[in-house]
């Protein structure tokens, strides 16, 4: 039997996270804001890139909040950058669910490269500082679907159902692999996380079944064709989707640097 | 990636086709999201800003939309823009008519901002700097037609402060007193309350942006 | 006189006819043609308060399609307040009374006016008939027309045969009627509005003019604003928006009012500043019983034995109250106080006195009512034009209904009361009825029935065009006894309240213009107005439910009046007994076409504005100057009235004094103003009024719930601590418009032992975070 704890491990977070967004609807005083700016339990978060945005383009820095981004810098950083995509944002759950669709429509099959997040990364910041606008705050779907459930401003949504639909029709995961600044961000933060997947080349039978099911398949390209001991750290998420799919168990979670 | 690679038929998968579609896709998206978003929140309308708001400019740069001001607001007054406030989709407004600010002593709004958008520094309701309010109608003014209203002077929190009566004579009865209220600029918060208690239909007396009161020596 | 066979059948059949047509099947009646929009408009008086400002209203397709201050109307030229502004909209609120409805249990059930009417008479003829007359009655209204006052009165009074008649306006101005007719022998001011534009001085007592009199307060500050000489003096224990456009304001302790006019009595004697030659023609000096009961008891009995005075005895009685003495009692320094006495004694100014609830509504109303008397009497400034005393009426028809027409417990109309034979004669004799009929036992006072009712004496009450069961004090006690079914009770209404909550039956009422009514305002002016539409569903006008009730009761024939003029013939009635009483009404036509006559109405039809006088009362020949020609011995009393205390003062235990009162926005417990959304937006509910030092030291901020409560009753309000009122510290103020907060759950029913009004103004309570 082969029971995917670790999808659902992500889904529990991932379903967690949502709930935290709605609690205040129900009364409830343990979780307040959404993900660019929260307090949990007394502790407040803070979103480093609407952190960076705010100090750019309004010159402000309130102390609470740099240390709050800073924090959360320091815990996704431990925790390997972009697991905040694989487990946290909600956007990824939507369009993780969308890409199941668009598997069985065999639609979509374009890809854009990773690396173009980190330019929509350094166009926010670039647009911010110039402009005083931040760019990405105005028209993050993580902050629309945040709004959504806790306040019910539904409209915003219609952007949010414009990129899953071009991602079910035209380019696979397009918005979280290529397009969204925070996984940008978060890649760069990740590119040195300690807690990475593993990779035992001694017992990969190049079956490939890891590369159907990852999202950002380019991580795994240098432990498939060059025997890299880890998958590449920045843009993973942490999904644990290769390491449930894996018939040789060459893949794990391990600490460290190893190349 | 290599492009070269010859047996990696998933490799050869993974690049940009340069397919049209995918770049008419990317591209109408794009204009979708300029046309409707990417305007300017005061091209629209005046916003009432939640107190300790920043002057507009900054507010907008500061503001991560995160709603925690208007889920720390007991009174629900603070809600979230949507789409037509271009720029400022999101950001957290008030619409007095609705529900207007009523100037919490301890400014829960002000200490959620986890940002600064809405300044740390206001501790005092008298210091909110919100707008100010401005009779914009007054041949529909009550008070100013001689009946007795004045509901908006009542009811505001800084009576006597922030609207005052002025009384004068009714030439046209010739034996009663026109009681107009009077909104002094250096006082007026801004909350709204004035605007949401008006009794006609559309509210004569509404919150604009904050008007600075100009100063010269003369007193009365 | 008897009433032969023929006659009693034709006036029955009158009746009847009447009653088929159901009164309102008059058809509805406006004075001019349409304009070019096709509405037409008729003129009316003010549905709210004592004011009495003249309105017009538009009436299109048989609905009120807009109403406006009549610019031809002598009090208002016009102007009204919001609550006026929305006058068509109170009658038009969703859940409007349309059909009877009787208690099934748990439920009121629709049912034909037949079926309720047949209940209701069976009800009332089997307590009479088990328990006697008295173990029925009905509670009116100062809201009621002249025509509603005056069936109730004939029917209970001179049918039935009960005194049980009260009207709400026991709550409001008894105490003024009193001391009126102990101290002038007639009830009703000498002065009217046109003294607020002739004199130059006002002092007014625990009145906040500004918000409960609003134009009549527009029309005195603009006499200030033209004459510099003008002063506005606040007297109060709260800051309002009066005290705002006074010249002056003296803080007060309740009760305070008893202390400080003895004391300016006192230096006007001191100083010399009385009228000795006024004082020795129309003076008499009297002294009351003092240390009478507070009420509290059921069924207390207090005496009131009055004992003539000579000026001398007078003035000894008088010398212990000294301001020093006063400034203990009331918190008002000796000197402000010399200061008053000497405004009052001034030869250059011409003073008047304002007041309303702050001094009516008192365990010793009418004797702050009497020591304000005693003020303009004894310094002669009373019955010259701009210089009077001047109670203000709460009700729009207090004065002409319930004070007029004697819709009270020991009433007849025109001054006269039922324990006086002589009284009893005259009005049998316009009633048509044998004089035995009327009982000459002072029937049950409002407080009173409501105990009655809950001691199980009182078997049935009618409540019409009044809320008690949220409007009287010690509300637990009463709202209890009504729903512990103790009594059977009728509640005539025109939408649900918390009094038809608890009622056996409700009768859907027609109000306002949807009937022909007249009212009488504060400066005795009276107002009449034509039917100009018609009520919705099967609501009836009250006038019309008792005639039905008296039909079944056997008692039709004491309303002979023909289908065609049933007012006119009433009005005339009714007018008999005010010819050559000094407040003679004039023939009904004649109010169709004026906007009111202020009484006693001359032969020529011209109206009397200042009593007594020979420069305009009828009564008072050429030559005689002033003349008190209703008192006996044609001298005005002046009452002895030392200071005694509240019922019930703050202690360790209840820290603070608890006052009530109104609001502009609102009308008493808004049954009619909470159903305009625009008043209801611009002041949604009650708030406890507190001082910022009191509410500073509890830690209470504005706007947090705090729980107030007395001996009696506790409710939750938000405090408000810098709104439109400002209590003195240790004070807290609340207002009674909210049906979702009962105050009156907490105050105190105390009573004037000679009014019987309670004291809305002052009971002890404490106040804690809620």
């Amino acid at each position: 039997m082969n029971f995917k704890t670790w999808t659902i491990a992500r889904r529990c977070v991932q379903l967690a996270m949502i709930a935290l967004l709605a609690s205040p609807l129900t009364g409830l005083s343990i979780f307040s804001g959404n993900l660019a700016a929260a307090d949990l339990l007394g502790l407040p978060l803070a979103d480093p890139l609407a952190f960076l945005q705010v100090l750019l383009g309004s010159r402000v820095l309130v102390w609470s909040y740099l240390v709050s981004a800073l924090a959360v810098v320091g815990f996704y950083f431990l925790l390997g950058g972009r697991s905040f995509c694989g487990w946290v944002c909600p956007v990824g759950l939507f369009t993780e669910l969308a890409d199941r669709l668009r598997k069985r429509l065999g639609t979509g099959q374009t890809t854009l490269p990773l690396r173009f997040n980190r330019w929509a990364l350094a166009l926010v910041l670039v647009v911010a500082a110039l402009t005083s606008v931040p760019l990405f705050e105005v028209l993050s779907p993580i902050g629309m679907v945040g709004r959504a459930i806790a306040f019910g401003s539904l409209l915003p949504l219609l952007l949010v159902s414009v990129i899953v639909l071009c991602e079910v029709v035209v380019a696979q995961r397009v918005w979280c692999r290529s397009l969204c600044p925070l996984g940008g961000l978060y890649a760069l933060v990740g590119r040195f996380s300690p807690l990475r997947v593993g990779f035992r080349p001694e017992r990969c039978t190049h079956c490939n079944d890891c590369l159907q099911v990852c999202p950002v398949q380019e991580v795994l390209l240098p432990s498939l064709e060059k025997g890299a001991l880890q998958v590449t750290a920045g843009d993973c998420t942490r999904c644990m989707a290769c390491q449930e799919v894996c018939p040789a168990k060459a893949l794990t979670i391990n600490a460290g640097y190893h190349s | 990636m290599d492009d070269s690679s010859a047996d990696s038929a998933i490799s050869r998968r993974l690049f940009l086709k340069g397919s049209a579609l995918s770049a008419l896709v990317l591209a109408l998206g794009g204009a979708a999201v300029s046309a409707v978003y990417l305007r300017s929140a005061q091209a629209r309308d005046f916003y009432l800003r939640p107190p300790g708001a920043l002057d507009e400019k900054r507010f907008l740069a500061a503001c991560v939309k995160c709603g925690k001001c208007a889920q720390a607001c007991p009174y629900r007054s603070i809600v979230m823009a949507g789409g037509e406030a271009g720029v400022g989709i999101g950001t957290p407004h008030i619409i007095a008519r609705e529900t207007p600010c009523y100037l919490c002593s301890d400014l829960p709004c002000v200490k959620a901002c986890p940002s600064g958008a809405l300044d740390k520094g206001l501790q005092e309701i008298e210091k909110i700097t919100m707008g100010t309010a401005v009779i914009v109608d007054r041949e529909g003014c009550l008070s100013i037609r001689g009946l007795r209203c004045e509901v908006c002077y009542r009811q505001c929190p800084l009576i006597d402060k922030a609207i005052t009566i002025e009384p004068r004579h009714n030439v046209r009865t010739g034996e009663h007193t026109i009681m107009e209220p009077v909104i002094h600029k250096d006082k007026c918060v801004g909350c709204g309350i004035c605007e949401k208690v008006c009794v006609r239909e559309k509210s004569v007396i509404v919150v604009q942006k904050r008007v600075e009161k100009q100063e010269d020596f003369y007193e009365f | 006189m008897e009433l032969t066979r023929r006659d009693f059948l034709k006036a029955s059949a009158a009746a009847a006819a009447f009653a088929a047509a159901g009164a309102s099947g008059l058809a509805p009646r406006t004075a001019q043609a349409a304009d070019e929009k096709g509405i037409t408009w008729g003129k009316a008086p003010c549905r709210y308060c004592g004011v009495g400002c003249c309105v017009l209203v538009g009436v299109k397709d048989g609905k009120i399609v807009a109403t406006k201050g009549d610019p031809a109307g002598p009090v208002n030229k016009g102007l009204n307040c919001i609550k006026g502004y929305f006058l068509g909209k109170a009658l038009y609120g969703k859940d409007r009374l349309t059909h009877p409805l009787i208690r099934k249990g748990n439920k009121m059930v629709k049912a034909s006016w037949d079926e309720a009417l047949n209940l209701i008479a069976s009800k009332y003829q089997e307590a009479i008939t088990t328990h006697g007359p008295d173990s029925v009655g009905i509670y009116g209204s100062g809201q009621w027309t002249v025509f509603e006052g005056y069936t109730a009165v004939k029917l209970f009074k001179g049918g039935i045969g009960t005194n049980n008649v009260e009207p709400n306006a026991r709550l409001c101005m008894a105490s003024a009627v009193v001391a009126y007719m102990n101290t002038f022998g007639s009830d009703e001011p000498m002065g009217c509005y046109d003294d607020l534009d002739l004199g130059d001085t006002y002092i007014l007592w625990g009145a906040n003019m500004a918000e409960a009199h609003p134009v009549l307060f527009s029309r005195l500050i603009d006499n200030k604003l033209k004459n510099p000489k003008v002063r506005l003096i606040d007297i109060a224990t709260r800051k309002t928006r009066t005290t705002q456009m006074a010249d002056e304001y003296i803080p007060m302790v309740p009760q305070g009012d008893l202390a400080a006019l003895n004391a300016i009595v006192h230096v006007i004697l001191r100083d010399k500043l009385y009228d000795e030659a006024f004082v020795k023609q129309h003076v008499s000096f009297k002294r009351g019983t003092e240390n009478q009961p507070y009420g509290l008891k059921d069924k207390e009995a207090p005496k009131e034995e009055p004992k003539n005075l000579s000026f001398e005895e007078f003035k000894e009685l008088m010398k212990p109250m000294t301001p020093e003495w006063a400034e203990k009692l009331s918190g008002i320094p000796a000197a402000t106080i010399v200061k008053l006495a000497h405004i009052y004694g001034d030869k250059n100014r011409k003073v008047n006195s304002l007041w309303t609830m702050g001094v009516n509504q008192h365990v010793r109303g009418v004797w702050v009512n009497n020591l304000i008397y005693n003020v303009h009497l004894l310094t002669g400034k009373i019955g010259k034009k701009g210089e009077n005393p001047l109670s203000l009426t709460g009700q729009p028809s207090a004065c002409g209904t319930a004070r007029e027409v004697g819709t009270f417990a020991h009433r007849l109309p025109a001054d006269m009361v039922v324990m006086n034979e002589a009284h009893r004669k005259k009005t049998a004799e316009i009633w048509g009825i044998d004089p035995k009929k009327i009982s000459p036992k002072m029937g049950l006072h409002t407080i009173e029935m409501y105990r009655a009712l809950d001691r199980g004496e009182l078997k049935c009450l009618w409540i019409q065009c009044t809320n008690p069961f949220q409007s009287i004090p010690n509300l637990n006690r009463y709202r209890k006894a009504a729903n512990g079914r103790k009594a059977f009770i009728v509640v005539s209404d025109i939408y649900p309240t918390r009094s038809t909550e608890v009622a056996d039956v409700i009768l859907p009422s027609a109000t306002w213009v949807e009937k022909e009514g007249v009212f009488g305002n504060t400066e005795r002016r009276t107002q009449h107005w034509f039917k100009m539409i018609n009520p919705p569903g099967e609501a009836r006008e009250d006038t019309w439910q008792l005639i039905e009730f008296a039909k079944r009761l056997g008692l039709g024939h004491l309303f002979p009046y023909s289908e065609k003029h049933f007012y006119k013939e009433m009005w005339e009635e009714y007018r008999r007994f005010t010819i050559g009483s000094g407040k003679d009404l004039a023939p009904y036509e004649t109010y169709h076409k004026v906007r009111g006559l202020r009484w006693p109405v001359k032969a020529d039809g011209k109206e009397t504005r200042w009593r007594y006088v020979d420069f305009d009362d009828p009564y008072v020949k050429k030559g005689e100057g002033l003349k008190f020609y209703k008192a006996p011995g044609h001298k005005a009393n002046v009452w002895f009235r030392p200071y005694e205390p509240a019922a019930e003062a703050p202690d360790r235990e209840y820290p603070f004094w608890f006052c009530t009162g109104r609001l502009l926005e609102h009308w008493h417990t808004a049954t009619m103003t909470g159903r305009v959304p625009e008043l209801m937006r611009a002041m949604p509910g009650a708030t406890l009024e507190m001082h910022p030092d009191d509410a500073k030291r509890m830690g209470i901020k504005n706007r947090d719930k705090v729980r107030v409560s007395s001996r009696r009753g506790s409710i939750v309000l938000p405090a408000e601590l810098n709104g439109r009122g400002k209590p003195e510290k240790g004070n807290v103020f609340t207002t009674f418009f909210d049906e979702t907060k009962l105050i009156n759950e907490l105050c105190i029913d105390a009573f004037d032992p000679l009014s019987k009004e309670p004291d809305f103004k002052k009971c002890a309570v404490k106040i804690e975070k809620a």
